[in-house]
């Protein structure tokens, strides 16, 4: 088994956990345990995320009215506590998402510059 | 709340099963299973814990509060260089504003330290048509009579300054003391610490041969002796048994060190004039007070307004008479150091803008994860804020120095009050005020466009456009200091031109070595003028024997001092003497003139041989002689300093002598010179100033002066021996010091203006190092970048100056009672200060041009995208 590769905890990444919350319940309903397989399996296991990260985060996203809970049944008949993006979620879900693009399309063109910047 | 633990708890335990069911699906044993699961799930109570805190939201405003100082702190030690210029700009500025405050509050806001000191007040009652100006008081007839009949006050006191020399212990010294009514400490509701105060009878003058000391006179002379109470000690010749020792730090009248008895005597010819305070009954009011005083005054003179003189009745709180004259110059100061501080903020801010600019990816991207921009706003104000209040920490250490340095700079005897002043609680409380609020002014700016910056622009654009938005309010702020310092500038520069010109002043003297030494005689040992004379006689030839001494001479009071005489006289012939018309009128020796080098333009010096007996003689100042002779020589006239006078009453002018400066006040009086020698009245003649000329080259005379006084009598103590030089900067202490305090501010703001200018312009030609590559790419010249941005500079300069000319003329006004011989509005001053501020300018400017002129056009059109 690989080492696990959390995302670290440090407030500055707190709004990209947010962000990949959001996106995972795009696809529909989840348990925690559910959105931290998904996450796993989304990110080819390149993400695992820490439940010291994922449980507070899911609570805060709740509390801000971007994420709906409730108690339901598992498919295996277990009581679980099951997340639904709201509509509210829905749109801080395409603000977050463009600046992410943003952020990533900087840090990307830092990393691999464009050769006349190399001079 | 216990629910929604449970909830947590819950969510928890399913999480677990189904991790450990799906681990067993994938064909783990069950124990493989649950430790492999426990090992990735972590602990469990701490995830319960974070879970429990993030629903109940960002908690109370001081947990967050925590987080931004914590982070905030975090910052700014990324950044030493940024904080450490910053903190220290502050410590600077704010330290400078408590060290002020300091001073301000213990002289002029704290209550003087009596019982109930607000129900003090000064009684006054004197003429309005005076030629000078007198401090508050009653002449002691009316202070009988009101403090017999006065119904609105408990209690009512006179007093009077006095200095007295106390011999028998240690070395005879002069010490400031005070005459006080058997009320006074009843009246200021302080009682001494040791013994008694004065009775009744000790109002009565015979019985008036008792003294109380002060705490730090028993301390320093006399050790402290617990059993001093009924000793006797000598004052000006007079044994006096010792009754009290007041409590420590009770020294007023201004500071004195001991206090007899006020024993009136009411003479016919003469009246006393003395302070009078009051405490005035709970219900009653200063107005009450004011018409009680002027009927009885009317009562008591019912002929004073036929006279056509008119008095003024007042009653005025004890504690404005102590401080009100230096009230002003407290308070210029104390603007003046604020000043300094907004200097200092605009300076602090402007770093802040140059910092949130180079920061602006950090602010986007923590606003792209999701950072609000409010939390960054507040972020970014608590990191100004706690630059602010380590920089008002650092500042009362500032304040420590500063206070220090401002009581040993404050001129001796000037500054009421200094004994008090001191660092405390309210010292304390305005520099964390002045903190706080400084972290919030200069924060404020940089906080909200901070937070505004937008990530599509700060990411996308890359750092082409940095600091683009900031570029004007970073203009004003640099404008703004330059207009600050500009006022500051001319503020010292028009106390720096007074200086100058009482300094150059024209004296009248010719005398800056000349050195004074004043001399007391004590009643007791020289009870008449006979031996007053014969004493004086043997000083000043004893002085005359020393070597190095080219003249020497005696007057009666000490030029530039406030003491004086002056009086009215009688003009023989047919042009009366104008109404109102006065002069001075010293007695001096022969050989007087030539030692101070007053020239004499008309007729003779007094002799030896102008003495009783011969025919009475006088010397005039030029201004009388133009005055009163205004056609015709005034030597061969007659006046009479008697009112009615007889044959023998007439005295010649032998002499005219040129004006010299008399007073304080540094004006020329018309002057009325008696000899000496012709002087039989006791009246004033126990004071005598002596003044020794050296001979060209020769050494300061002063401890050979002090040496043939102590032949002559060991038990009279010298006095004011200095330089005639050193007694003009006495006079002048006061401007002196508010003077050097307004020069170090306005040092202190320009150099404050300059750096930050200089950072300005620095980060200007960083910014747009591209755009200037570009230009020279485009054929600009280094001198074109040269002058480009020293044009910029200029602009910026020249604005800041004019209004700071503007706010000079408003503003300057404030100065006009320290002012010597120049208006506050003197355009030279202005002038001079607008250059010098110009040129600190364009040298603070040179650099970054330099920089600029030197950017190679190539380099920087390739060195970003």
């Amino acid at each position: 088994m690989h080492e696990p590769r959390g995302l670290s905890r440090i407030e500055l990444l707190q709004g990209t956990l947010d962000l990949i919350i959001l996106q995972t319940l795009r696809w529909g309903p989840r348990h925690g345990y559910g959105i931290a397989q998904m996450i796993r399996a989304s990110s080819q296991d390149v993400l695992q995320v820490d439940t010291g990260s994922l449980y507070p985060a899911l609570h805060r996203l709740e509390r801000q009215g971007w994420i709906a809970a409730e108690w339901g049944t598992s498919e295996n008949k277990q009581r679980v506590r099951v997340y639904t993006l709201t509509a509210k979620g829905r749109k801080q879900l395409e603000r977050e998402r463009s600046q992410w693009e943003q952020l990533s399309r900087a840090i990307g063109a830092i990393l691999a510059p464009s050769p006349d910047a190399l001079t | 709340m216990k629910a929604r633990d449970n909830e947590i708890q819950e969510e928890i335990a399913v999480h677990l099963a189904l991790a450990i069911a799906d681990k067993m699906a994938r064909g783990a044993s069950r124990e493989e299973a649950e430790r492999a699961a426990r090992a990735e799930f972590g602990n469990v109570t701490h995830v319960a814990e974070v879970t429990r805190e993030a629903q109940r939201g960002p908690g109370l405003w001081l947990e967050r509060l925590g987080q931004d100082v914590r982070y905030g702190w975090r910052a700014l030690r990324r950044t030493p260089a940024f904080t450490a210029v910053a903190v220290a700009t502050l410590a600077l500025a704010i330290g400078a504003n408590s060290a002020v405050f300091t001073v301000v509050n213990s002289v002029l806001m704290q209550p003087l330290p009596f019982r109930d000191p607000d129900a003090l007040y000064a009684v006054s009652y004197l003429p309005t048509n005076l030629p000078f100006e007198l401090p508050p008081g009653l002449d002691d007839r009316l202070y009988l009579e009101y403090r017999q009949h006065a119904t609105r006050f408990e209690r009512i006191t006179g007093y009077q300054r006095q200095e007295l020399t106390l011999s028998g212990v240690g070395d005879a010294t002069r010490i400031p003391g005070a005459l006080a009514s058997s009320t006074f400490f009843e009246t200021l509701g302080v009682q001494p610490a040791l013994g008694r105060a004065f009775t009744a009878e000790e109002d009565q003058a015979g019985n008036d041969r008792v003294v109380i000391l002060s705490d730090r006179l028993w301390r320093t002379r006399f050790n402290s002796d617990p059993r001093i109470l009924g000793t006797t000690i000598v004052l000006d010749g007079i044994s006096r048994t010792v009754i009290g020792v007041m409590p420590r730090g009770f020294t007023y009248p201004a500071s004195s060190q001991v206090w007899t008895p006020l024993a009136l005597k009411l003479d016919g010819g003469n009246s006393f004039l003395f302070p009078v305070a009051g405490r005035l009954r709970a219900g009653a009011t200063p107005e009450q007070a004011r018409s009680e005083l002027a009927a009885i005054a009317r009562a008591l003179r019912p002929d004073s307004r036929a006279d056509g003189a008119r008095s003024n009745a007042a009653i005025i709180p004890l504690k404005d008479t102590v401080t009100s004259h230096v009230r002003t110059s407290l308070l210029v100061l104390a603007g003046a150091v604020a000043f300094v501080l907004l200097i200092a903020c605009a300076n602090v801010a402007n770093l802040l803008l140059i910092r949130a600019a180079t920061r602006r990816q950090e602010m986007a991207v923590r606003v792209a994860l999701g950072a609000s921009r409010a939390r960054i706003a507040r972020q970014l104000l608590t990191e100004s804020v706690l630059i602010a209040l380590i920089g008002g920490g650092a500042g009362i250490l500032v304040a420590f120095a500063g206070v220090r340095a401002l009581v040993a700079m404050a001129p001796a005897g000037r500054l009421p009050r200094i004994d008090e002043v001191h660092l405390n609680g309210w010292v304390l409380l305005f520099t964390l005020t002045v903190s706080l609020v400084t972290g919030i002014l200069f924060g404020l700016v940089p906080a909200r466009s901070g937070a505004r910056s937008a990530p599509q622009e700060a990411l996308g654009q890359g750092t082409r456009t940095l600091g683009g938005s900031h570029h004007r309010l970073r203009a004003a702020f640099v404008t703004g200091e330059i207009a600050l310092a500009l006022i500051l500038l001319t503020g010292a520069g028009l106390m720096i031109k007074s200086f100058l010109r009482m300094r150059s002043l024209d004296t009248g003297y010719d005398a800056p070595r000349v050195v004074t030494m004043s001399v007391n005689l004590p009643r007791i040992a020289y009870p008449d003028a006979a031996r007053m004379q014969s004493f004086h006689t043997a000083l000043l030839e004893r002085l005359s024997r020393i070597p190095g001494a080219n003249a020497v001479g005696s007057v009666s009071f000490r030029p530039m001092s406030d003491v004086g005489i002056m009086g009215d006289f009688v003009v023989r012939g047919p042009t009366p003497l104008p109404h109102g018309y006065t002069v001075d009128k010293p007695t001096v020796s022969p050989g007087y003139f030539a030692a101070l080098g007053i020239r004499i333009l008309a007729g003779r010096d007094f002799t030896t041989a102008d003495r009783a007996g011969a025919p009475g003689v006088v010397v005039v100042s030029q201004t009388v002689a133009k005055r009163l002779w205004p056609n015709e020589s005034a030597v061969g006239n007659r006046i009479s300093m008697q009112d009615h006078p007889g044959p023998n009453d007439w005295l010649t002018v032998i002499g005219v002598v040129n004006d010299v400066v008399q007073d304080a006040q540094l004006t020329r009086h018309s002057t009325i010179y008696l000899p000496y020698l012709q002087n039989t009245a006791p009246f004033f003649m126990n004071q005598m100033t002596f003044v020794v000329r050296p001979a060209p080259g020769a050494a300061n005379l002063a401890a050979a002066m002090r040496t043939a006084l102590r032949d002559v009598d060991p038990a009279v103590p010298a006095e004011a021996l200095q330089t005639m030089d050193q007694s003009l900067m006495d006079t002048i202490a006061e401007p002196v010091f508010q003077m050097r305090l307004l020069a170090t501010f306005a040092f202190l703001a320009l150099l404050l203006a300059v750096l930050g200018t200089y950072g300005v312009l620095a980060y200007d030609v960083t910014a747009r190092t591209r755009e200037i590559g570009l230009r020279m790419a485009l054929g600009a010249t280094p001198g074109n970048v040269l002058r480009m941005v020293l044009g910029r500079t200029a602009a910026l300069a020249l604005l800041g100056a004019a209004i700071g000319v503007a706010g000079s003329l408003t503003l300057t006004s404030v100065l006009t009672k320290s002012l010597f011989e120049v208006k506050p509005t003197d355009p030279v001053t202005l002038a001079a200060v607008t250059i010098v501020l110009m040129l600190a300018a364009l040298v603070a400017g040179y650099l970054p041009a330099q920089r600029a002129a030197g950017v190679r056009a190539l380099t920087t059109l390739l060195m970003h995208d």
